[in-house]
């Protein structure tokens, strides 16, 4: 008797799923409206975080970043230019912020992850994470002085690798190619930190000719 | 070589007159002085620079060459094949213009179609070879001359050497007419009269020649007939005697779909019209004026000041962002057209910090002095001075193939420099 229930139940529900399985999008949402046609809204979102990361809004872009594509850092940026993309906005505005990116009130708790940087060793992953990408994006555009300058800035965030980063950015200082102003910051502080004044000096007032906002060229040293 | 219109008295044109223009009628002036009675005459008093011994082409290399150089980007009549339509740019303009092209942002299809409105044109290369002159042609793609004066966009300095040039010239003009030089005689002040009455000067100007015209092309509005009309100037140098005449004869017979009318002449009077045409005096050509260079600005220019007045406005078209094309940047950046990628991208603060990537096969700064200029300044005046016929060996002038900017937005480009380049 109870297996025969039993049969009775399973049928009807099979009929059921048949019966719904020809129904279009909006009835699958339970009548509310579903649209057919899906938009890749990533392309639009990662030029707007390109754009944020160009004003100084460091945090603001990784927070559009992480928004639209949650799942970004278990990407290959080698397959897609999108990921990239997307990856090395997040990777210059990590660099940018010493690891720890301020989006909780931006980005919902679940894809928040640990860009929030609570505490030491998610900054550390985060700028593990910076430097890699990076440096996966250098080898794919091969000779770019502007991501050889955002490596250098996630480089030097790193004790490590600081003199790495002091070698890139003075070879492209040599030729007058560092690319942004905050690349001029990190010279300077790293000129400073190995006791060149006068040279720390010449990459402040780089920094300070190129940069639109004072802050950029606040440095540590 | 030709000089900037001062080139070598030699042969004709002819070009594209409206076919709803040859009523009678009486154009303005052009200004131009009047010795009614023509002879045979130098196109002008200028000093003429020595001839140069003229190169054998060899036509296959030349087809190998057109495909290099991508002539099927925007000429049609190549003999390839139309190119693909993301490199085909002046059927990707038309699309723009017409409405054909879709994408999302319509607001920037609006701001485009007035960019493109008066880059839609181009002669086709259809029949080259029945009309046209091997010499002149390949002196025409070693120094390009402002041929089409109401044509915005100009023939562009292609990156070849005068071997290619004069290659390319005998593959486009390969079966050009045997007979070079004038058999008849004709009379030359009816032909003058002719091309009044047949209103030539509706499309075509004749820069130099005592004969009114004048080509009203409205401002923002297009015309093909008018900007594919050739200055009636060079058609000595362009084609020979029977060529024109032929042409004028049965324009349509020699390149099928011109827009060139069939002006019904008899033989005796288009050999009257390419009289006049071959053999008017000329005053010398009018020479562009290169504008003086301005003093740098006193006040704070930005960048988004730079990208408005120079960079957006042409720059960033060839000297594009792979990253948003599909991997092209423009020939400027990613390649082509004959030319080397450079990979300069004009078209953000980080891309034009980043330099351009010279024949040594190192980067360097665009802001590098040349000539006492930064660098990408200097290509900027390289434009003028390729428009006053001096082009510059080691500098091809910017924006190519397209009119130097004024001195105006020069400065600002400048002066945002001298400033230390403020993002």
């Amino acid at each position: 008797m109870k297996s025969k229930m039993m049969k009775s139940v399973f049928a009807g529900l099979g009929a059921l799923m048949v019966a719904t399985s020809g129904v279009g999008e909006a009835a699958a949402c339970g009548g509310s409206y579903f649209p057919e046609i899906e938009v890749d809204f990533r392309p639009m979102g990662i030029a707007m975080a390109e754009k944020q990361l160009e004003q100084g809004k460091t945090a603001q872009a990784a927070a559009t970043i992480v928004r639209i594509m949650p799942h970004v850092a278990s990407l290959n940026a080698k397959k897609s230019k999108l990921t990239e993309r997307a990856q090395r906005v997040l990777a210059v505005a990590i660099a940018r912020n010493n690891g720890k990116l301020d989006i909780a009130s931006e980005v919902p708790s679940y894809a928040q992850s640990h860009w929030v940087g609570k505490d030491a060793k998610e900054r550390a992953a985060n700028l593990t994470f910076a430097v890699n990408t990076l440096r996966t994006v250098n080898t794919i555009k091969k000779d770019d002085p502007a991501v050889q300058t955002e490596l250098a800035e996630a480089l030097s965030r790193v004790d490590s690798s600081r003199s790495e980063a002091r070698d890139i950015l003075e070879k492209l200082a040599k030729k007058d190619l560092i690319a942004t102003p905050e690349g001029y910051a990190v010279l300077a502080e790293l000129r400073a930190k190995a006791g060149d004044s006068k040279g720390k000096k010449l990459a402040l007032k780089r920094c300070e000719a190129m940069a639109s906002s004072a802050s950029v060229c606040r440095t540590t040293a | 070589m030709i000089r900037h219109a001062t080139g070598p008295a030699a042969l004709v044109i002819i070009g594209l007159l409206l076919p709803g223009a040859c009523k009678k009628e009486t154009p303005a002036g052009s200004g131009t002085s009047a010795s009614a009675a023509p002879e045979p005459a130098p196109a002008s008093s200028e000093k003429q620079p020595p001839p140069k011994p003229e190169l054998l082409g060899n036509a296959e290399r030349g087809k190998e060459l057109v495909k290099t150089f991508e002539c099927n980007r925007c000429h049609a009549g190549t003999g390839l094949e139309a190119a693909d339509f993301h490199k085909d740019c002046f059927q990707c303009h038309r699309d723009i213009i017409s409405g054909k092209f879709k994408v999302a942002d319509t607001a920037k299809v609006a701001k485009w179609k007035k960019n493109v409105m008066m880059v839609q044109h181009v002669p086709s290369l259809e029949g080259a070879g029945k009309r046209l002159r091997k010499q002149w042609l390949t002196a025409f793609l070693e120094q390009p001359q402002d041929l089409r004066p109401n044509l915005v966009p100009s023939m562009p300095r292609l990156a070849l050497s005068s071997q290619q040039a004069a290659d390319v010239a005998a593959y486009l003009t390969a079966g050009e007419p045997a007979s070079k030089e004038q058999s008849w005689k004709a009379n030359a002040e009816a032909g003058r009269t002719l091309l009044e009455t047949r209103a030539c000067g509706t499309c075509h100007l004749f820069t130099g020649a005592d004969l009114p015209a004048k080509p009203a092309l409205k401002q923002g509005e297009s015309n093909a007939a008018i900007e594919l009309a050739p200055d009636l100037r060079f058609t000595r140098e362009r084609l020979s005697p029977d060529t024109l005449v032929a042409w004028l004869e049965e324009p349509e017979k020699m390149k099928p779909g011109t827009l060139m009318p069939n002006l019904g002449l008899t033989k005796a009077q288009a050999r009257d019209v390419a009289e006049y045409i071959l053999h008017a005096p000329l005053k010398p050509a009018a020479v562009h004026p290169v504008p003086k260079r301005l003093a740098k600005l006193d006040r704070k220019v930005s960048f988004a000041e730079v990208q408005e007045k120079v960079l957006n406005r042409t720059c960033a078209h060839c000297h594009g962002n792979p990253d948003i094309a599909k991997g092209d940047g423009g020939p400027g950046n990613t390649g082509g057209f004959g030319y080397k990628p450079r990979h300069l991208d004009l078209s953000k603060y980080s891309g034009i910090a980043s330099g351009y990537v010279a024949d040594d096969g190192e980067r360097h700064s665009v802001f590098s002095p040349k000539d006492g200029a930064p660098r990408i300044v200097a290509a900027l005046w390289a434009r003028h001075d390729e428009q006053a016929g001096k082009p510059r060996p080691d500098l091809r002038g910017m924006p190519l193939g397209m009119p130097a900017l004024p001195a105006e937005d020069i400065q600002v480009l400048e002066s945002w420099i001298a400033q230390g380049r403020p993002r």
